[in-house]
């Protein structure tokens, strides 16, 4: 929206004084919000957190080679791995796939887990914390605006790995795949939640940690073969990281058919593991923001600017 | 305030008017060694040793256990050793890389959002460009240990074939200094980069060094790639440095540059090229990647100055 | 829990009701003690100003009034909600802004700062809009609507935070040295805004801090001086300045004192004595001449005080009654001025210092304190 369309809209009345917006007779009555107004303020936040993000991505458009066409790359250098070796031609499409699911662990490790922790150094968190709507509400926004990049960004590494290296999906359950997909993202983005808010409490290291774990995440959760390959390992991840439950359900349903996806865990079971992820993840989250704020409020530190 | 910053600051106090036209040698380089030593500081005191330990070799270590996984999965026990070395180096090298590309972008980032010490540091009477340097060098120590780890593991755990006795130390210790100065040079490009983009480009620095892996025959010979992606890796200075790092270190291991049907076969007229063929190459190579890099950062230092990027914060 | 807070219309409750607030910051090496038993009232409608040197505890006691922080001692509650337990309440009633604030995103234009910031208090999407159009209007930012929030000078950054925290148009309004770092005329229409707010819609509260004595003195119903933590004296401007007043000040400028003047300071009717810097006519070499803020138990006590010169050998350039100021309380309540180019000797119990705080300042701090209620 532009300004003059801005201006334009607005009402011109010349009655009402611009201090006063849905006047209200006293303080307590400000106060006193019904459950409606709690959740829809709440609604409103998370648009209004995400919105930022939205707005980033098209301001600074520098994203689309290092976010879509450098990834690209990477996932092709792995798909060069496998036809050096000979691989039988599933391997290539477990790579496109893997490629085009980094985009969310990618997302989550860099955007969200370290994002609060970067939103008190900016000085922002005492004022979200002063602001009388949920931190929850925060942290979903956070997610969804790097959601939908991601989700672009997973698209195009799918589209085109698929076209370029001649990938051939088969699919029996489209909707079971659908829902374990949607699965996975409320759980992978519970779990960045959840680190968001780990990370305030850890500081600096936090950051660090971020990198500690990459690629070693990549590698237990199967991103370039089937995750029950690792043995002990995969089943493991299988049963903390969303990354790999949500790979070897996708793998498993997107390559229906195929002698090479063995797994520990059917795709249903998968699903179902998704959710109790999702739940705790975003409980644990949660409950971690409360921590946050209690010690926040005891200590005088963790959500006030330090550096 | 960071090491960085207390390194410009430093300086600030000791530089005369005089000196603040005309630096000497002597002077610059003082300053490069504080920043690097600043540097290490910055990098190392965030935690005990042994986390920054797992810190600097868990990247490295856990993406050849990835790639030497894949071998294993695709070819079971009956992988090909000879492959399997060169994937193990290739990736234990490109430690180096990682870090290196990072350190000086993040370097910028670091100092414009989080601690708002960039536009001192420009406006101190060093050159930026000589602090990020020693900044970026400090973290290339951290690539190191990840490299040297790493190479260790597949040595010991892997059979990787290292006989001491055959190490060409003089193309070694060339190749190690020329692909030092490249892999600083494409950091310092990204860094120029890092100074015009939002908060948000952290990962940048690994999608470049991820798009690298593809083109530079790190963990496969060129000649598997379409030929216009390796006239790509040609040309770039790291697919040298490993090429002659290879050579130098292991010196039955195939060559990652030619072979059957490669774009250098082609081209030179023989199979492979030998250590000094590679180090010239590299020498070549790094110094246009170098000037270039130097050329990038002054002209998105200039863009800054014009536009005031140095003080602002990006977050999204 | 269900606190039936009372209506506004018949047992008013009380806009802040601080009772016995202390704070306690871990702290290496020792826990510092920021705020000391403040018991504090404001009632609704009230414009109260908060007056303190560095690190005296305002901003702290703000925290705790914004749910920020949790008082280590003592309940305090605002507009009868408890700050420790209610804090919802409180965040949907109240807003924040201090000076030097830089919340936000760099990325964002100052509309869509604000748009972002209304969404948090649960405005609709185009009244979001349309209520930061009018805010921006209101704060006189209407030229940098489009311009982005980290390429705004220290002034408009200013105006965007206030125009933030009017987005709810809050109850109780808390602002921590608004108008540090701002020039004169902004400064200036940052005070007129907040004063047209608060006539504009008739309740609101404002609790302030600021180092401008004057800025307090021109805004504040009522103030309350704070220092170390304590409340020291509360009351109206006019009633803090009366309190100095019934103690007579004099600007007294003298040729030459030879002994300083901590000599003055033990004449007997003497309260206190400062040596006043910024009339150093030296420079020209004619007039050399000390200036010296006189504080006396009254009139009275001026004579002895004028006979005594003459034995310490000094003559009186110029001698005048002075108007109180703020100023003038603070600096004999906190025992030294903001600048310390004010040098105050104490009399009472043997204290001497010069330049830094009273040895003992705590003690007369209690009595001044004790004094006031
Ligand atoms: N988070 C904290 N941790 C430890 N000590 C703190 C913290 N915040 C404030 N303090 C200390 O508490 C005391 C009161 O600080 P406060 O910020 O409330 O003072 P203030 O009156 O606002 O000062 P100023 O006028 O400088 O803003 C100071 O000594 C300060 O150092
Ligand atoms: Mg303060």
């Amino acid at each position: 929206m532009t300004a003059a369309k801005g201006s334009a809209e607005r009402t011109p009345s010349a009655a009402r004084s611009p201090f006063v917006y849905r006047p209200t007779a006293s303080p307590e009555e400000a106060a006193r919000w019904e459950p409606r107004r709690i959740l829809i303020t709440n609604v409103r936040s998370i648009a209004g957190r995400a919105y930022p993000r939205l707005i980033g991505l098209r301001r600074e458009p520098s994203w689309i080679l290092f976010e879509i066409l450098l990834p690209f790359l990477t996932t092709s250098a792995f798909v060069f791995v496998y036809r050096a070796l000979q691989s039988p031609p599933e391997y290539i499409g477990f790579v496109v796939l893997g490629g085009a699911m980094t985009a969310f662990w990618m997302n989550v490790m860099w955007m969200m887990a370290a994002q609060l922790y970067w939103e008190k150094d900016q000085g922002n968190l005492e004022r979200y914390f002063t602001a009388p709507m949920s931190m929850m509400a925060i942290l979903l926004g956070m997610a969804i605006g790097g959601l939908l990049m991601s989700t672009f960004r997973a698209g195009i590494v799918l589209l085109v790995g698929t076209i370029v290296y001649g990938v051939v999906f088969s699919v029996d359950q489209w909707f079971l795949l659908l829902g374990v997909f949607v699965l996975f993202l409320t759980a992978l983005y519970g779990l960045g939640m959840m680190l968001a808010t780990l990370f305030v409490l850890w500081g600096r290291e936090a950051w660090h940690l971020t990198q500690i774990m990459a690629e070693p995440v990549y590698f237990v959760s199967g991103l370039n073969f089937p995750v029950a390959r690792l043995g002990l390992f995969g089943a493991a991840a299988l049963g903390t990281i969303p990354l790999a439950v949500g790979l070897d359900a996708i793998r498993q349903l997107a390559f229906a058919g195929s002698t090479n996806t063995g797994s520990f865990i059917s795709p249903e079971g998968e699903a179902l593991l998704l959710v109790a992820m999702t739940i705790v993840f975003i409980g644990l989250a949660r409950y971690l923001l409360r921590i946050i704020e209690r010690l926040a409020r005891q200590d005088g530190k963790l959500i006030t600017r330090t550096s | 305030m960071t090491a960085l910053a207390e390194a410009g600051t430093r300086w600030s106090r000791q530089a005369d008017p005089e000196s603040t036209r005309r630096q000497s040698i002597a002077q610059v380089w003082r300053g490069f060694l504080t920043a690097t030593r600043l540097g290490w500081q910055t990098e190392a005191n965030w935690t005990n040793p042994v986390v920054y330990f797992l810190y600097a070799v868990c990247t490295p270590v856990f993406a050849t256990l990835m790639l030497v996984f894949m071998i294993q999965v695709i070819s079971g026990g009956n992988a090909p050793p000879a492959y399997r070395a060169y994937v193990v180096i290739g990736s234990g090298l490109w430690s180096f890389v990682v870090a290196g590309i990072a350190g000086l972008a993040w370097a910028v980032l670091d100092d414009r959002e989080r601690y708002r010490m960039l536009k001192y540091l420009f406006v101190s009477p060093n050159d930026l460009l000589v602090l990020l340097l020693g900044r970026g060098l400090a973290r290339m120590m951290v690539g190191a240990m990840g490299a040297i780890v790493t190479l260790g593991l597949g040595v010991v755990v892997l059979g990787l074939p290292l006989d001491l006795a055959r190490i060409d130390w003089p193309v070694l210790v060339a190749a190690m200094v020329l692909g030092l100065v490249s892999i600083v040079a494409l950091g310092l490009i990204l860094a120029s980069v890092a100074m015009q983009t939002r908060q948000d480009s952290w990962h940048y620095p690994e999608a470049v060094s991820g798009a690298l892996f593809l083109i530079v025959g790190a963990v496969f010979p060129l000649n598997i790639l379409p030929t216009f992606a390796q006239a790509f890796g040609l040309i770039s200075p790291l697919t040298w440095w490993l090429e002659a790092v290879r050579r130098a270190l292991f010196p039955d291991i195939q060559s990652g540059i030619g072979g059957a049907g490669s774009l250098y076969a082609s081209l030179a007229g023989h199979d492979a090229p030998s250590g000094i063929e590679a180090l010239l190459a590299l020498l070549l190579t790094t110094v246009v990647v170098t000037l270039a890099a130097v050329a990038t950062y002054r002209w998105s230092e200039h863009r800054a100055k014009e536009r005031g990027l140095f003080d602002v914060t990006t977050g999204s | 829990m269900p606190v039936s807070p009372t209506p506004l219309h018949s047992a008013a409750a009380l806009a802040i009701d601080a009772r016995n607030v202390g704070r306690v910051y871990k702290a290496k090496p020792n826990p510092i003690v920021a705020l000391d038993g403040i018991d504090l009232t404001v009632r609704p409608g009230e414009l109260f100003g908060l007056l303190g040197p560095n690190g005296a505890g305002k901003t702290t006691l703000i925290k705790i009034l914004t749910t920020l922080l949790l008082p280590s001692s003592g309940t305090a509650s605002v507009f009868g909600f408890d700050v420790e337990r209610q804090t919802s309440q409180i965040r949907r009633i109240m807003n924040i802004v201090s000076g030097g604030e830089q919340s936000g995103y760099g990325l964002l234009q100052v509309r869509e700062q604000l748009w972002m910031f209304s969404q948090f208090y649960g405005l609709g999407v185009r009244e979001g809009w349309r209520r930061v159009d009018e805010l921006i209007d209101l704060v006189g930012l209407q030229e940098q609507r489009v311009q982005k929030v980290s390429q705004l000078s220290t002034g408009q950054r200013q105006k965007l935070n206030f125009a933030r925290g009017l987005l709810n148009d809050p109850w109780i309004f808390f602002l921590d040295e608004p108008t540090l770092g701002l020039d004169v005329s902004a400064a200036r229409a940052t005070r007129e805004l907040t004063l047209a707010w608060q006539a504009a819609v008739p309740g609101r509260t404002i609790l302030l801090t600021s180092h401008y004595m004057a800025e307090v003195d021109e805004m504040c119903d009522r103030l309350a001086i704070v220092d170390r933590g304590r409340i020291l004296a509360i009351g109206t401007p006019a009633e803090l300045k009366h309190r100095v007043q019934s103690e007579s000040i004099f600007r007294l400028e003298l040729d030459r004192l030879d002994r300083g003047v901590g000599a003055l300071a033990r004449l007997p009717g003497v309260i206190s004595a400062a040596s006043v810097a910024g009339n150093d006519n030296g420079a020209d070499g004619e007039r050399n001449t000390i200036l010296v803020k006189l504080v006396l138990v009254d009139d009275g006590a001026l004579g002895p005080v004028v006979s005594a010169l003459a034995g310490l050998d000094a003559h009186i350039v110029s001698l005048q009654k002075s108007e109180p100021s703020l100023e003038d309380v603070f600096v004999e309540l906190v025992g030294r001025g903001f600048e310390d180019d004010l040098t105050v000797h104490q009399n009472g119990t043997g204290l001497r210092s010069a330049g830094s705080r009273p040895a003992d300042e705590e003690s007369v701090a209690e009595e001044l304190a004790g004094r006031s209620r």
